[in-house]
């Protein structure tokens, strides 16, 4: 069975008066298998990041049903979301979304002291992901204190920390130097490797193109895909720029 | 650039912030009314006149400088955190191109109005409580009101002077802060923490030591009257203190809560310690104001609710028989006895017409002479034409001399005395030797009677002025001694007193209209002869006086603490809401990162468990150590009753306590309504 299992997403938002209403998703189905490291592409206004906090469960569709690891997102109430969020996913944000008060650390240690988990607990699994992601040294620091690929590392810290089934990202290189999005990138990759499952939202040609697979949405459904098979970063590169040209001129032709 | 430009720019930014602003705003006018109710009350002279009246306007006088200082501190920290809030606005402009002259006039502009808006409101809110506290006494009380408000444009022109300078230091510090920063670090400013002040310790250990000092100080105050520039010392180093004390305090406890991993790492303290630490001084400024106005809540609480409901007790100190005839006049002459004896016959003999029987009588009559006592020494230099101003109130006695026959009379003891001998009593903790020299007379003390000087004089230990009470032979004799000393003006410094007081077995009514008919007949007999006063009171026409004063005071406590309450809530609103609106940013990343409503209502309660105690504790301390003062001064009201004092406190403390808990109860949720 597959890890995330997405069957025909409906969200359709109402303008205040009632007047015509705006079908952001209008059907998306796919799933997503465990290890798998998927990148969601489309022109801003697709829907994906839509797609994406409906995923997360910080949104609710308006038909379709979300099936993470057997569990229907539809089934959880209302209450327990946040403690589900916590518990299954790790959310990685374009604007990094760390709190100012704590520092990188504290941060990190957020979703675990949350979970009401020990202090030694907590300290042997950041020590466990310090090093991979080269924050050793800047954990005592604040987010004012450090740039911003160093606080989107922590922010990945803080979305690997607490061991979810399924990372989900929103454009995490969106507000990042090209060199930073370059480690960052590699980070994924490594975390990949390490066995976690990725799902993530973008649209960058360069961040697509680590991913095991491309979707490609469009006018809120899933238009097409792009598996990588054995095809190195830059034959992907390729694929998916060709992908997206189809598309602009398929999109042009109507 | 338009003319105005600088005024619409100001108007118009504290009005896109008046979220923070309004509070703000109504704190300012507060702060502005309570020093004017203060000021007025201080100097305006409406207390003069009623029992312990001295002692209320001095309180009140002083209560101005406190007002002073707490304004400042206050708003000064208040404003800072206004400011702070901005700074990314302020950044913005400066990146447009302003300069920070320019700033500084935006700033400048700001302050003005808040000033103007701030010292008309106030002074408003001022004149309508003290019209209130009018319509309040005349409510409360049904006997004649004693007080008339009126607007003194002394006490307008004090506070618009006094708040003109505050604001003006609070308009240079905004400028400092805008100002000296670089238009990126305005623009960050929000997001740092507030830096943990340099020298923290030296803040703690300063704190302390001035807590400490003012500690010191309100023990060792033996007469607050007299000490009052010390006990305002004693005020104003505990205030200083208590905010030092608090925010230093505030940071290290913050600091050793975050050493402490097993508490900090814990979902209810984790985002609440955090988030105090990342406001630390501001914290510790806002709970310091919190605890000052609870203390200045429960002092004026607990000793005028004491008074209020010690009342009767006053009145029977004060007033110990039904009915009490006073006579007294400067210089000596040998008819006076003689005098005595006839007006005692002819006020008993008034009082039997008037159906009275005379119980407890107690008439006698006393030779007097004042002046500095030092070393069992008495100069005489004053008596009651003296300007008390400039008297030092530590080292003045009056000595009263009677005669040893009167005395056993009188009050019913079989005592002998020499010439040259005397016993010797006093009410108050006056340092007597084996020999007294009264002017340049010695006498030789053979026997102390202090614990019986109540019964000559029971207001003995109210009076500002402590007496010595001697029981010589022949005081007439003793008196000639003393008729040699003038004052500048050649007024004699002996003084004659003539005293009669007893019971009557009348009802009560009729008991004030003996004293009323006594009173004209006293009048009569002793206005031609150049008494300098004399007068007849009943135990009963006081109590009216009593009730009413006492009543006042009590009232007027009540309006003051409501003002105080009332700031108390603004503080605590403005700083939730402030804080709200800047966690809530932070509470919905929390949130998205897998917080649930009930974490943030359990850390919400976390932090108000952690700050809640802190200041109605210091409060509680404060207010044990200015107890003894308070009593003191109670004193000279006529109330020695410790009890019910320490009773009236431990009330005041529970409803203060109570209605604190309220007050925080409902700002936390509004913080988590604007939070979650």
């Amino acid at each position: 069975m597959s890890l995330l299992e997405a069957k025909e997403i409906r969200k359709t938002y109402k303008t205040r008066f009632g007047g015509a209403s705006v079908e952001a998703l209008k059907g998306v189905s796919f799933t997503v298998e465990k290890g798998e490291y998927v990148a969601i592409m489309g022109e801003s206004g697709s829907g994906k990041t839509t797609l994406l906090n409906i995923i997360a469960a910080l949104d609710r569709p308006t038909e379709g049903t979300v099936v993470l690891d057997g569990m229907e997102l539809s089934s959880v109430r209302d209450s327990d979301l946040a403690r589900f969020r916590r518990d299954n996913l790790g959310y990685v944000f374009q604007d990094f979304n760390l709190l100012d008060t704590f520092s990188l650390e504290d941060n990190i240690y957020l979703p675990l002291v949350l979970a009401g988990m020990k202090a030694e607990e907590m300290k042997k699994r950041l020590d466990d992901l310090a090093a991979p992601l080269g924050i050793g040294d800047l954990l005592k620091k604040y987010p004012y204190e450090v740039s911003g690929g160093q606080k989107q590392r922590a922010a990945v810290a803080r979305a690997l920390i607490t061991d979810p089934r399924i990372i989900l990202a929103d454009e995490p290189t969106g507000a990042l130097d090209s060199k930073s999005s370059d480690e960052l990138l590699d980070l994924f990759a490594e975390v990949n490797r390490m066995g976690h499952t990725i799902l993530m939202v973008t649209h960058s040609t360069r961040a697509a193109s680590r991913a095991s697979r491309v979707m490609f949405i469009r006018d809120g459904v899933v238009f097409h895909q792009i598996y990588r098979g054995d095809a190195t970063d830059q034959q992907m590169y390729q694929k998916i720029s060709d992908a997206l040209t189809l598309l602009a001129q398929d999109g042009d032709g109507r | 650039m338009k003319a105005g430009f600088y005024p619409r720019m100001a108007a118009n930014g504290m009005r896109k912030n008046g979220r923070l602003y309004a509070p703000y705003l109504v704190t300012c006018i507060m702060m502005v009314a309570v020093y004017y109710i203060f000021h007025f009350l201080g100097y305006s002279g409406i207390m003069d006149g009623m029992p312990g009246g001295h002692t209320a306007t001095d309180m009140m006088r002083m209560g101005t400088y406190i007002m002073t200082l707490f304004g400042l501190l206050f708003l000064f920290y208040t404003q800072a955190a206004l400011i702070r809030g901005r700074k990314k606005e302020f950044g913005l402009y400066s990146i447009l191109g302003m300069n920070r002259f320019n700033l500084g006039r935006i700033l400048f502009f700001e302050t003005l109005f808040t000033w103007a808006a701030a010292t008309a409101g106030g002074l408003i809110a001022g004149i309508g409580l003290s019209k209130l506290a009018e319509l309040g006494f005349t409510r409360l009380i049904d006997v004649p009101v004693r007080y008339t408000f009126s607007v003194p444009m002394r006490s307008v022109l004090m506070t618009v002077l006094t708040y003109s300078a505050i604001f003006f230091l609070i308009c240079l510090n905004s400028i400092r802060q805008v100002g000296f920063a670089s238009p990126i670090e305005l623009v960050t400013a929000e997001k740092a923490g507030e830096k943990p002040p340099r020298s923290n310790w030296v803040l703690g250990i300063l704190g302390f030591a001035s807590l400490g000092a003012g500690y010191f100080i309100a023990l060792r105050i033996q007469q607050p009257m007299s000490a009052l520039m010390w006990f305002l010392a004693a005020v104003i180093l505990i205030m200083i203190g208590t905010y030092l004390l608090l925010i230093a305090g505030s940071v290290i406890l913050c600091r050793m809560l975050q050493k402490n991993k097993n508490y900090y790492y814990r979902t209810n303290h984790f985002v609440s310690v955090s988030s105090m630490m990342y406001r630390m001084k501001r914290n510790g400024a806002g709970l310091a104001s919190i605890c000052i106005l609870l203390t200045m809540i429960l002092v004026m609480m607990s000793s005028t609710s004491s008074l209020y409901t010690g009342a009767e007790q006053c009145l029977d100190t004060r007033y110990p028989n039904e009915v009490g005839a006073f006579a007294c006049k400067y210089g000596y002459d040998e008819s006076l006895e003689d005098l005595g004896e006839k007006l005692d016959a002819d006020l008993k003999a008034a009082a039997m017409e008037h159906g009275a029987k005379i119980i407890n009588n107690k008439t006698f009559y006393e030779w007097s002479v004042s002046g500095y006592f030092d070393d069992s020494k008495l100069d005489i230099v004053l008596n009651s034409k003296s300007n008390l101003a400039f008297v030092n109130y530590d080292r003045v006695a009056q000595i009263i001399f009677i005669d040893v026959d009167v005395y056993n009379r009188v009050f019913g003891y079989h005592e002998t005395v020499a010439p040259g001998e005397a016993l010797v009593g006093t009410a108050k903790n006056i340092e007597i030797r084996d020999e007294i020299t009264i002017g340049d007379v010695p006498f030789r003390v053979t026997k102390r009677i202090d614990d019986r000087v109540g019964e000559i004089d029971p207001a003995a230990k109210i009076s500002a002025c402590p007496g010595i009470y001697m029981i010589v032979k022949d005081v007439n004799e003793v008196a000639k001694n003393y008729i040699r000393y003038k004052d500048f003006d050649g007024a004699p410094m002996l003084a004659w007193f003539w005293e009669c007081r007893f019971d009557t077995g009348l009802a009560p009514d009729e008991q004030a209209a003996l004293a009323d008919t006594l009173n004209t007949r006293i009048n009569e007999e002793l206005q031609p002869l150049d008494f300098d006063n004399c007068y007849c009171e009943s135990h009963e026409a006081e109590r009216g006086d009593f009730v009413s004063t006492f009543g006042g005071l009590f009232f007027l406590g009540l309006l003051l603490s409501l003002i105080f309450l009332i700031s108390c809530v603004i503080i605590m609103y403005y700083k939730q809401i402030s804080e709200g609106f800047e966690d809530q940013s932070r509470f919905d990343i929390m949130q998205k990162v897998g917080m649930t409503k009930e974490d943030i209502r359990r850390s919400v309660n976390s932090q108000m468990r952690t700050v809640f105690l802190i200041p109605i504790l210091f409060a509680c301390l404060h207010l044990a150590v200015v107890l003894p003062i308070v009593q003191k001064l109670l004193m000279l009201f006529g109330l020695f009753d410790i009890p019910r004092l320490i009773l009236c406190s431990v009330v005041c403390v529970l409803i203060c306590g109570m209605v604190y808990s309220v007050i925080y109860r409902a700002t936390s949720n509004a913080y988590y309504r604007i939070v979650s």
